[in-house]
């Protein structure tokens, strides 16, 4: 047998636990339990009072809110090939392609919208980008608005997040 | 009909209405926070009125709004008769509230010589009323399912359906046997059985009378009231939500108040049958006519230890989080809060002073040992919500087999057992 492995025996074959009774009355104790020390002490609850509190340890594997991210001359990375919005199980990438004129490359898009609304952030349009345009790290887990039109991100808005781990500077191209 | 008896009547009926309904956002509350609690969670406890929070009860208020206001939703097949599937919630919540309305909250008031009986519906029979109006509830949840015209929705009241063929009857059962020792149907006489003791010392509450109905009794009532571990009519990793798939806003909300309402009518149920109801142990309700002095002076002692215990609970707990510091203004709360403590203490114990000083036997001591005994059972009824909350934040589900297979294998042979025993010593085995 490999090392590290932990056989745990197996519950619940004897007589006293199938009279469940004794296993729901230890339950009930530590569920009690639980409860008593926390109503004792309600500062002790190791919770996240979330609006005011941050959480803090975001991993940076977390799939947040997507961006498009830059060349390291500071344009746009994407080249409207639409892999993404291909691969998009819920169909809610709307990108509009149009020529290039800066001479980096030869399209772009010219409108680039995700519907959050719709999105199930799968993260198949990060692993469809042939060039590493799109992201999901911005690790933004909270997405608020008044209407149905604050949840459609537009380029502008995709291209403005960064990224929150550290990986600022994109590597497309390179 | 004297004035007495009408004021006696209308006031046990307001009590029991209010206890039935005000139960539910207390309840929703309890389940919300002590699920928290249990869990090492806070729960809810940031709405709140001008910076009133009062630990987040205010919540359960918010959420009435929400649900009132919702869109309501209706299945598309549904073109005419909508009223039925707006009925069905309707028949589950009424079932549950009018099989509460037959519990004594105090014992029969003697005023004038007259016999008022604290019941919002003063019959004899209670428990039959009981057996039989509470088992409606399930027709509600049959209705809703079936007219949701959703496969979820029919699988689910199917479900609900069966549950309640095969844990009707251990429950009926149990029942008997209980009858059998009680010797009567009315639930306030099996109150009054109970104040006495057994042994010597023990009080003669049915669970320690008759543990094995008691304890088929209370499994059967989680069952009946389709509450967690037995909550197979819902389920979300099986059948989406059950019987209430289809229902949305209001419709979703009267459900879901049936439900309450229903665990704190089986809550009731339990105390008044199996732990003594509105008595306190060892003390019968003569005893206390006669000695209500003592009574009052014990509890004028003990209010105040617990109003006490809960304003240095709530100077110590009612605080913003040393973590979060843009939220201010719990110390008013607190403060008036404890004012209003203090000023109803002083109220109730000026009152009970009062009555110390009549004479014993007139009707106002009468009243007074009614209320002590209605402020006994209203305490025992919240220890038993918190115990069936408490059951549902321990015990996993059980899967649909298992629940058939407790019910037909173990529970009926076991009532059937209990009852054949009861009934030797009962008849003294002749
Ligand atoms: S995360 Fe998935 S659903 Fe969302 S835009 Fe990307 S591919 Fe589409
Ligand atoms: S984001 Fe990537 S996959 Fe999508 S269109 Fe631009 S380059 Fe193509």
């Amino acid at each position: 047998m490999p090392r590290n492995v932990k056989v745990v025996p197996r519950h619940g074959r004897e007589t006293k636990d199938r009279f469940y009774l004794p296993a729901i009355y230890e339950g009930i104790k530590i569920t009690f339990r639980h409860f008593f020390d926390n109503v004792n002490d309600i500062t002790a609850v190791d919770a996240l009072e979330y609006p005011e509190e941050q959480p803090g340890d975001i991993t940076e594997r977390y799939r947040g809110l997507h961006r498009l991210t830059h060349r390291p001359d500071g344009s746009v990375a994407c080249v409207a090939c639409f892999m993404c919005a291909t691969a998009c199980p819920a169909n809610c990438i709307f990108i509009e392609a149009t020529e290039r004129t800066d001479g980096v490359d030869e399209k772009m898009p010219q409108r680039f919208a995700i519907d959050t609304l719709e999105c199930v952030f799968c993260g198949y349009c990060v692993e469809a980008c042939p060039c590493d345009a799109i992201r999901m790290d911005t690790g933004i887990f909270s997405l608020t608005g008044r209407n149905r039109e604050d949840f459609v991100l537009e380029k502008e808005r995709l291209l403005s997040f960064r990224g929150a781990f550290g990986e600022e500077d994109s590597r497309a191209g390179k | 009909m004297s004035p007495a008896a009408i004021i006696v009547a209308l006031g046990s009926f307001v009590l029991g209405a209010l206890l039935a309904l005000l139960m539910i956002p207390v309840l929703v509350w309890l389940e919300r926070r002590v699920a928290g609690l249990i869990q090492d969670r806070l729960g809810p406890n940031r709405t709140n009125i001008a910076g009133f929070r009062l630990g987040g009860v205010v919540q359960s208020f918010a959420d009435v709004i929400k649900l009132v206001l919702k869109e309501e939703y209706y299945p598309a097949h549904i073109k005419t008769g909508r009223w039925l599937l707006m009925l069905s919630p309707v028949i589950t919540f009424a079932a549950a509230l009018l099989a509460f309305m037959v519990i004594p909250f105090a014992d029969t008031l003697y005023i004038g010589g007259e016999a008022l009986r604290v019941q919002p519906l003063p019959v004899d029979f209670g428990v039959l009323w009981y057996l039989g109006v509470g088992a409606v509830g399930v027709v509600g949840i049959f209705f809703g399912g079936w007219l949701s015209h959703n496969k979820y929705a029919l699988l689910g009241s199917v479900r609900a359906g069966s549950m309640m063929v095969s844990y009707e009857l251990p429950l009926g059962l149990s029942v008997v046997a209980l009858i059998l020792t009680y010797n009567t149907i009315d639930f306030n006489a099996m109150v009054q059985w109970q104040s006495g003791t057994v042994l010597g010392f023990l009080p003669a509450w049915g669970i320690l009378v008759q543990p094995l109905a008691a304890v088929i009794l209370i499994i059967t009532l989680f069952a009946e009231t389709n509450r967690a571990p037995f909550s197979v009519a819902e389920g979300e990793s099986e059948i989406v939500a059950g019987f209430f798939t289809e229902y949305t806003a209001m419709k979703f909300a009267m459900y879901f108040m049936g439900e309450y309402v229903a665990m704190n009518t089986a809550s009731a149920v339990v105390i008044t049958m199996l732990f003594g109801g509105y008595q306190l142990p060892w003390v019968g309700t003569a005893s206390m006519l006669t000695h209500f002095d003592y009574y009052a002076w014990g509890y004028m002692v003990v209010l105040p230890l617990i109003v006490f215990g809960v304003i240095r609970w709530m100077r110590k707990n009612n605080r913003v989080r040393p973590t979060v510091s843009t939220d201010g203004g719990r110390g008013f709360e607190t403060k008036v809060l404890t004012g209003a403590l203090i000023i109803m203490t002083l109220l109730i114990e000026g009152a009970l002073l009062w009555v110390t000083l009549l004479p014993e036997g007139t009707a106002a001591v009468a009243t007074a040992v009614a209320l002590l005994q209605i402020a006994v059972f209203v305490t025992k009824l919240m220890a038993f919500n918190l115990f069936f909350i408490l059951v549902r934040w321990t015990l996993p589900r059980f899967r649909f087999d298992q629940v058939q297979y407790l019910g037909w294998y173990y529970l009926l042979p076991l009532a059937l057992f209990n009852l054949f025993v009861t009934a030797l010593v009962v008849t003294g085995g002749a």
